[in-house]
């Protein structure tokens, strides 16, 4: 397999309600801006990957409508929809694609319009057999998991509530992030609606319109397009048992957040995440994930995340800052936020993250969720190798 | 049959999408001037009806607006059996690719008023009575 | 400054999905018996309530039978308050309304349903409940209306 770059990334501005684009607008707003970055053209792109759930705005096959957006024309096609994990997986794919040796540059674009769709209803599509008897949505699901994580682990809503405060205060210094209230205070998530208990709704992500694209380049091509790209050193993936009651103790246990790491940092040559890795781009649909997820990573010992973050290690001038642009907590464009956390991830890496770069980084680690408990887990590097 | 084996579920959904400016600018002409525009691309010079804001081959932004048709020549068809189209049926005989005088692209469109339709047929739009801003703000186009 | 429209559509699917035989099995017993079946594993031996053919863990089929009590242990719960669509009424759920992952007795693993109460600080994991069955059954989950605390004087047997 040949070595990897990402060589160029764009995003939209993410919001509430694009109604200035269609969806195929929004596709080549990401990908004029990725195409800039990289210094390339449509031209130079030899395939495209998409990432979109199309069910949550009812368009069948939208990789024919958008395709033509994210440069598509006369070029291989693949569309990838996984939940969540649309974004990473469809990552993972673009990479696959081109470290195989098939092709030497590839665009990965992921995007969704909430604002145009029944995205609650595309929940509610789940199995016929036995899920869909019951009314849980997103948050009720999720809701579940950390009841038991809580019962376990002892984390508490201001620990939670301080993970929400942190990913709003860095999306603060980000232009592209959708939801900007950089005022937000641990009282106020507090205060905010609650949802599905324990959860706030400031506890929780957003529905957002926008769409981010990142350009992947093969070994040679890489060098001689990109002074300084982010070289994949791990691009992995885990899939879990389809029904909620299956998992065990899922947001506990997390075993494919917690498999997917270890090969990954294995392949990278990690053995100690917290010092080594110089910033994390986590996907955390709710604040209690993310603390769970410190766990599953390895980025300390379990029962111990709320320690890290009342410690603020993970803030941005911590020892690890985690999502510095904000997270999912902050954007969510499903189709685009896997892609989001690997456009972050690679643009610390290369140096090109403007208000909230961390300064020095050049190992990061992204990482996707969906469904009920999927994982994708990529590494970036500034180096190619060890 | 043991229906047992199987399970019926359905859902209600709506949806609202964003047109975007182009496809606005489009769409108002048709509802408040009963015209049809195509944009040109700059680079490959064809004219895109209905007009965007992108030429797709090129993938550079679309510069000039100009009013295609509303007449053209039917280039492809297919008769329509009698199902309900939620619209409609009405006068309409078949679903047709038009190529507006004018456009370098053909517009997916009913023709009606006519008992057989041929590639090669001359027609030209009639509009709806009562428009919203909608591709059906034409109804369908009619032999000229 | 042009005006930005929106397309509006609206549509109703409906989908009749073939199950399988363990699905058929469960819910004859469900409906015409008031008796919950799981599926047993002969490799790990854990029973899967809902049934299905093969076991995750263990890619192997399943296909002994075993009879699992109606009453169980709550291993997680929640109280939603928000309206979230109902699929079997395509309607919103009146909130607020309890949800639960509850471990029947004689199950290993647990069966995501309502729980019966609004207020979080009366539900704990731990607590035992017991299944309130629909008088008229149409061989569904939703057969069971949901989940009520079980308080001392009930014992297991009861329905």
């Amino acid at each position: 397999m040949r070595r990897v770059a990402i060589i160029g990334t764009g995003q939209t501005k993410h919001g509430k309600a694009r109604d200035d684009v269609n969806q195929a607008e929004l596709a080549r707003e990401a990908t004029t801006r990725a195409l800039a970055d990289a210094g390339i053209n449509r031209r130079d792109v030899d395939a495209v990957v998409l990432s979109n759930m199309e069910l949550f705005e009812g368009r069948a096959l939208p990789e024919m409508w958008v395709g033509e957006g994210a440069g598509g024309y006369l070029k291989p096609v693949t569309k990838i929809a996984t939940g969540g994990t649309s974004g990473t997986s469809a990552c993972i794919a673009g990479y696959h694609q081109c470290a195989s040796g098939l092709f030497d540059v590839v665009l990965v674009i992921g995007w969704e319009k909430h604002s145009e769709g029944a995205t609650q209803t595309g929940m509610a599509l789940t199995d016929p057999l036995w899920d869909r008897n019951v009314a849980s949505g997103a948050v009720g699901n999720f809701a579940l998991s950390i009841s038991q994580y809580v019962a376990e682990r002892g984390v508490t809503p201001q620990q939670a509530a301080k993970v929400a405060v942190k990913a709003r205060r860095n999306a603060a210094k980000n232009p592209y992030a959708h939801l900007q209230i950089g005022d937000i205070t641990v009282e106020k998530v507090l205060e905010s609606r609650m949802l599905a208990d324990p959860v706030h709704r400031l506890d929780m992500c957003p529905q957002s319109d926008g769409a981010c694209a990142v350009i992947y380049a093969a070994e040679d091509r890489a060098k001689k397009i990109c002074q300084r790209p982010a070289w994949v050193r791990a691009a992995v993936t885990r899939h879990d048992q389809p029904y909620i009651g299956d998992l065990d103790r899922r947001l506990v246990t997390m075993r494919t957040l917690r498999d997917a790491a270890r090969e990954a940092y294995e392949r990278a040559g990690i053995t100690e995440p917290l010092k080594e890795l110089d910033v994390a781009e986590i996907y955390e649909p709710v604040s209690y994930a993310e603390l769970a997820w410190y766990e599953a990573l390895g980025f300390c010992a379990e029962g111990d995340a709320g320690r890290l973050i009342d410690d603020g290690v993970t803030e941005i001038e911590g020892e690890l800052p985690v999502n510095p642009s904000g997270g999912v907590l902050s954007t969510n464009p499903v189709g685009a936020s896997g892609v989001i956390r690997v456009a972050e991830a690679a643009m610390q890496v290369m140096g090109r993250a403007g208000d909230h770069q961390i300064p020095g980084a050049r190992l990061a680690l992204a990482t996707g969720y969906g469904v009920y408990a999927w994982s994708d887990v990529i590494i970036l590097s500034a180096d190619e190798a060890e | 049959m043991n229906t047992d084996n199987f399970v019926v579920a359905g859902v209600n959904l709506s949806f609202k999408y964003a047109a975007g400016e182009a496809a606005s600018r489009f769409l108002i002409a048709l509802r408040d001037e009963k015209k049809i525009l195509g944009a040109r691309c700059p680079s490959c010079q064809r004219v895109l009806v209905p007009a965007r804001s992108f030429c797709p081959r090129c993938f550079v932004e679309t510069s000039e607006w100009i009013e295609v048709g509303p007449a053209g020549t039917v280039i492809a068809f297919a008769p329509l059996s009698p199902l309900p189209l939620g619209e409609g049926l009405g006068v309409r005989v078949a679903f047709a690719l038009i190529h507006l005088d004018g456009a370098d692209t053909a517009l997916a469109h009913f023709i009606g008023e006519v008992d057989s339709p041929r590639i090669g047929l001359r027609v030209i739009a009639v509009f709806a009575e009562s428009r919203r801003g909608h591709i059906l703000d034409i109804a369908y186009f009619k032999p000229e | 400054m042009t005006d930005l429209l929106h397309i509006p559509h609206a549509m109703t699917l409906s989908w009749r999905y073939g199950t399988s035989w363990y699905f058929a099995e469960f819910i004859r017993a469900l409906r015409d018996e008031r008796r919950l079946l799981g599926l047993r594993c002969p490799v790990c031996r854990r029973v899967y309530l809902p049934p299905r053919p093969v076991c995750g863990n263990c890619c192997a089929e399943m296909r002994e039978w075993v009879e699992v009590k109606n009453s169980g242990t709550v291993r997680a719960f929640t109280i939603v308050h928000i309206p979230i669509i109902d699929p079997t009424t395509g309607e919103p759920r009146p909130a607020p309304y309890g949800m639960a992952l509850i471990q029947l007795d004689g199950a290993d693993t647990t069966l995501n349903h309502y729980l019966a109460g609004n207020d979080p600080s009366e539900l704990r994991i731990g607590m035992r409940v017991r299944a309130v069955w629909r008088e008229e059954r149409r061989g569904a989950l939703s057969d069971i209306v949901h989940f009520v605390a079980m308080n001392n004087e009930q014992s297991d047997n009861e329905h």
